[in-house]
C-alpha cells in the first residue's frame, strides 16, 4: 500500500482547513513524523503500489522521497517556532497549503505512469501558489501571478510532450502500459522522431518547474517573496520533483539509443543556467534572491551533470541531495535574517557573525556547503562532473562550467561577506529559539555525514538510478 | 462521418478567428466556450469505440470545458474588470491576419509529420497546432491577465485535441486527473486575478511590473 504515503498528508491538508487553528502546527509537525517514518519504511521494505500501472517504487523517486520526508519534518519543526514570530493572516491556509504540497510533491516521486506524473507536478504548482501568496502584498501578488501561468503554460508543453511519447508508442506499435518503466523496457520499438520531440517538450515543459535558463523568470520572484519555510521547501525539493520527471524520460532516451540527443541539450540548457546565475547572482541587492539565483545555478550544474552520464549522473545525483539540504538550510538561515533585520536588502544587514552568532554559524557553513567547499558533497558531486565531462571530452563545455562556477563563488561570497561582518545600524529583532536554528544544524550536519560516510544501501541505490543513463565510472 | 468531424473543426478554426478579432473580454470568452464545446464533442464525431464510460466522460469534458471554466472566469470578469477591453499589443487587424496565417501555415506543415492516423481526418492536425500556437499568441499579444488566461485555455483545448485525435490509450481516470488540475489551475488563477484587481484597481500585466533584474 505504497499509496498511503501521500494520502495521509491529503488527508490532514483538507482537515487542516477545517480544524480550528490550533491545531494547525501540532498537526504539521505530526504528519511530518509520520511521512518520514512511512518513508524509511517504503526505503527498508520497498513495497509495491496498490495500482500498479500509475505508482511504484523506483530507486531515483525513492531518493527524491526520503530527502522530502526529511527535509519537511524539519522544516514543520522551523515552522511552528517561525509562526510564533510572523503575523501570517490565515494560518489555516499556510499550513494547509504546506500538508498538500507535501502530498502532491510525493505522488510525484512515486508516480510511474506519464500522465499521472504529469498531473502530480501541476497539482504542486497549484498546491504551492498559496504559499507564495501569504503576506498578501502587490508584490507578491505578481510573484505568484508569475509563478501560476508560467509554469501552468511550460508544464502544459510537458503535457504536449507526453501525449506525443504514446504517440511515438502508437506509431512504434508498442501495446504496454504508458509508464516509466514499461516504455524504459521497451524503448528500441518507440518512433525515434516523435520520441525525440516528446522529449523536447518534456524538458522545456518540467525544465521550466525546475528553473532552467531561459524559462527559470518565476524563480527568483516566487523564492523571494515566498515566506521562508516555504522557499525552503520550493527550492529544496520541488525543483528536484520536476527534474525527477525529465530524468525519467531520459532514462527511455538512453534505453532508446538516443542518450547522446538528450545528454547534448540538457548540457547546453544546463550550462545557459549556470551562466545566467552567474551573470545575476554578482549584482544582487536581495539575499533571498541571491539564494535563488544560487538554485537555478545548481539545477544547471545537475542537468549538466545528467547529460554527461556515467559519472557525471553519479555526481548530479550527489548535487541534488545535498543541495536540497543545504539551500533550504540556507533559505531557513534567511527568514531568521529578514525576521531580524527586518530588510531583504543586503546592504541593509551587516555584522551577522556578532548580532546573531546561531543564525551566523548555520548561514555560513551553508555558504560553504552551496560553494562547493570540500568538506560539504556539493564539492564531490561536481568534482566528479568534471572529471566525467574531461573523460567524455566536453572540453569547451568543462571551461565555461568551471570558469561559471568561479564566477558564482566570487558573487557569492562578495555578498556573504558584507552581510556576516560589515559594520551597520540595526537593532536585532529577533532572538534565536532553538526551534529556529536547530533544524539549519541538522540540515547541514547530514550533508557533511553524507559527504564522509554513504551508507551502503543509499549508494547502491544512487548507482541503480543512475546505472542505465550511459557512460563510464 | 468524415465529413463531420472536419465540419467541427472548422468550427473551432473559426472560435479561433472569433477570439483574435475580439475586442472585448465577453464576446472572447464566449468565443473560447464555444471552442471548449466542439473540442469535447470530437471524440464523439471520431468515435474510436464508443463505450458507456467514454460518452459518459466525454460529457462531463463538455460541462466542465465548455461550460464551468467559462462560467467561472465570466464571473471573475463581472466582479472585476473595470476596464473589459483586452488591452492588445497587436492590434486586431493584425491579430487576425496573423490567426489566417496561422491556419494556413499549419495546414501546409501538417502533411509533412507523415501521422498513419491523420488521413481521415484532414482538419484534426492543422486545427490542433492552430490551437496551440493561437493560444500562445494570445498569451504574448494580450495585455489584459484575464486574456491571457484564456490563451492558456485555448493551448490546452489544443493539447486535448493532439490528444484525444491520435491516441486512444489514456485511461480516463488520467484523463479526468488531467481535467481536474487544468480546472483547478484555472481557479487559482481566477481567483488571483480578483487579488490583483482589488490591489492594483485593474488587471493590466503591464502594472507587474515591480519584481525584475
Amino acid at each position: 500500500m505504497v499509496e498511503i504515503v501521500f494520502l495521509i498528508p491529503l488527508l490532514t491538508g483538507v482537515m487542516a482547513f477545517f480544524l480550528p487553528q490550533i491545531f494547525s502546527r501540532s498537526l504539521l509537525v505530526l504528519t511530518g513524523v509520520i511521512h518520514l517514518i512511512l518513508s524509511l519504511y517504503l526505503w527498508i521494505r520497498r513495497p509495491q503500489a496498490l495500482f500498479e500501472i500509475y505508482f511504484s517504487v523506483t530507486p531515483e523517486g525513492l531518493l527524491s522521497l526520503l530527502v522530502i520526508s526529511l527535509l519537511f519534518f524539519l522544516i514543520s519543526i522551523y515552522t511552528s517556532a517561525y509562526l510564533d514570530k510572523t503575523e501570517i493572516r490565515s494560518e489555516r491556509v499556510f499550513t494547509g497549503s504546506m500538508l498538500l504540497f507535501l502530498s502532491t510533491m510525493t505522488m510525484v516521486t512515486l508516480s510511474d505512469h506519464i500522465m499521472v506524473m504529469w498531473i502530480a507536478i501541476e497539482a504542486t504548482t497549484l498546491a504551492s501558489a498559496p504559499l507564495i501568496y501569504t503576506h498578501r502584498s502587490a508584490a507578491t501578488l505578481e510573484a505568484t501571478w508569475k509563478y501560476v501561468l508560467i509554469c501552468s503554460v511550460g508544464i502544459a508543453l510537458a503535457l504536449l510532450g507526453s501525449v506525443l511519447i504514446t504517440l511515438s508508442m502508437d506509431i512504434g506499435g508498442v501495446d504496454v502500459p504508458v509508464s516509466f518503466s514499461a516504455l524504459t523496457g521497451e524503448a528500441g520499438r518507440l518512433d525515434p522522431l516523435w520520441l525525440k520531440t516528446g522529449f523536447v517538450f518534456i524538458l522545456v515543459g518540467y525544465g521550466t518547474k525546475m528553473g532552467l535558463a531561459p524559462m527559470h523568470t518565476w524563480l527568483p520572484d516566487a523564492h523571494s517573496e515566498a515566506p521562508s519555510p516555504a522557499s525552503a521547501l520550493l527550492s529544496g525539493v520541488l525543483l528536484n520533483c520536476a527534474y525527477l520527471g525529465i530524468f525519467k524520460t531520459n532514462k527511455i532516451m538512453h534505453a532508446a539509443g538516443l542518450g547522446h540527443f538528450s545528454g547534448t541539450i540538457l548540457i547546453a540548457l544546463g550550462l545557459v543556467s549556470i551562466l545566467v546565475a552567474a551573470t545575476f547572482i554578482l549584482k544582487q541587492t536581495e539575499y533571498k534572491r541571491l539564494l535563488a539565483y544560487s538554485s537555478i545555478e545548481n539545477m544547471g550544474i545537475i542537468a549538466v551533470g545528467t547529460g554527461i552520464g556515467g559519472l557525471g549522473a553519479y555526481g548530479a545525483m550527489l548535487c541534488l541531495i545535498h543541495h536540497s539540504l543545504i539551500k533550504s538550510s540556507l533559505f531557513l538561515s534567511s527568514g531568521n535574517i529578514l525576521l531580524g533585520y527586518g530588510s531583504r536588502l543586503i546592504t541593509e544587514t551587516g555584522e551577522l557573525a556578532g548580532r546573531m552568532p546561531k543564525t551566523f554559524v548555520a548561514f555560513f557553513g551553508g555558504f560553504a556547503g552551496i560553494s562547493g567547499f570540500p568538506p560539504f558533497g556539493i564539492f564531490i558531486g561536481e568534482l566528479f562532473i568534471i572529471i566525467a565531462a574531461f573523460r567524455n571530452g566536453h572540453y569547451i563545455a568543462v571551461g565555461i562550467f568551471i570558469l561559471s562556477l568561479c564566477v558564482v563563488f566570487a558573487g557569492f561570497a562578495k555578498h556573504v561577506m558584507q552581510i556576516s561582518f560589515s559594520g551597520v545600524h540595526a537593532t536585532i529583532r529577533m532572538d534565536e529559539k532553538p526551534g529556529m536554528v536547530w533544524p539549519q544544524y541538522v540540515l547541514l550536519l547530514t550533508s557533511l555525514v553524507l559527504c564522509i560516510w554513504i551508507p551502503d544501501s543509499l549508494y547502491q541505490t544512487i548507482i541503480q538510478a543512475v546505472n542505465s543513463i550511459g557512460g563510464r565510472f | 462521418m468524415i465529413q463531420a468531424v472536419d465540419t467541427i473543426l472548422a468550427l473551432a478554426l473559426l472560435s479561433v478567428l472569433i477570439s483574435f478579432g475580439s475586442s472585448r473580454l465577453p464576446s472572447l470568452i464566449k468565443a473560447l466556450a464555444f471552442q471548449g464545446v466542439v473540442v469535447s464533442i470530437v471524440p464523439l464525431v471520431i468515435g474510436h469505440d464508443l463505450t458507456l464510460g467514454s460518452i459518459v466522460f466525454t460529457l462531463v469534458t463538455l460541462v466542465i470545458r465548455g461550460i464551468v471554466i467559462p462560467l467561472f472566469i465570466y464571473l471573475a470578469v463581472k466582479k472585476v474588470a473595470i476596464h473589459r477591453e483586452v488591452e492588445p499589443i497587436v492590434g486586431y487587424h493584425a491579430s487576425l491576419l496573423a490567426g489566417l496565417a496561422l491556419i494556413v501555415a499549419a495546414t501546409f506543415v501538417s502533411p509533412k509529420f507523415n501521422l498513419p492516423q491523420a488521413g481521415d481526418n484532414a482538419l484534426l492536425l492543422p486545427t490542433a497546432i492552430t490551437l496551440l500556437a493561437a493560444g500562445m499568441f494570445l498569451l504574448m499579444a494580450r495585455r489584459n491577465a484575464i486574456a491571457m488566461v484564456l490563451g492558456y485555455i485555448m493551448m490546452e483545448n489544443g493539447i486535448y485535441l493532439v490528444g484525444t485525435g491520435f491516441s486512444v490509450r489514456a485511461h480516463h481516470i488520467v484523463e479526468f486527473g488531467i481535467l481536474l488540475d487544468v480546472l483547478a489551475g484555472v481557479m487559482i488563477m481566477a481567483i488571483i486575478l480578483q487579488n490583483i484587481n482589488q490591489a492594483f484597481d485593474d488587471v493590466n500585466t503591464a502594472l507587474l511590473r515591480t519584481l525584475k533584474e
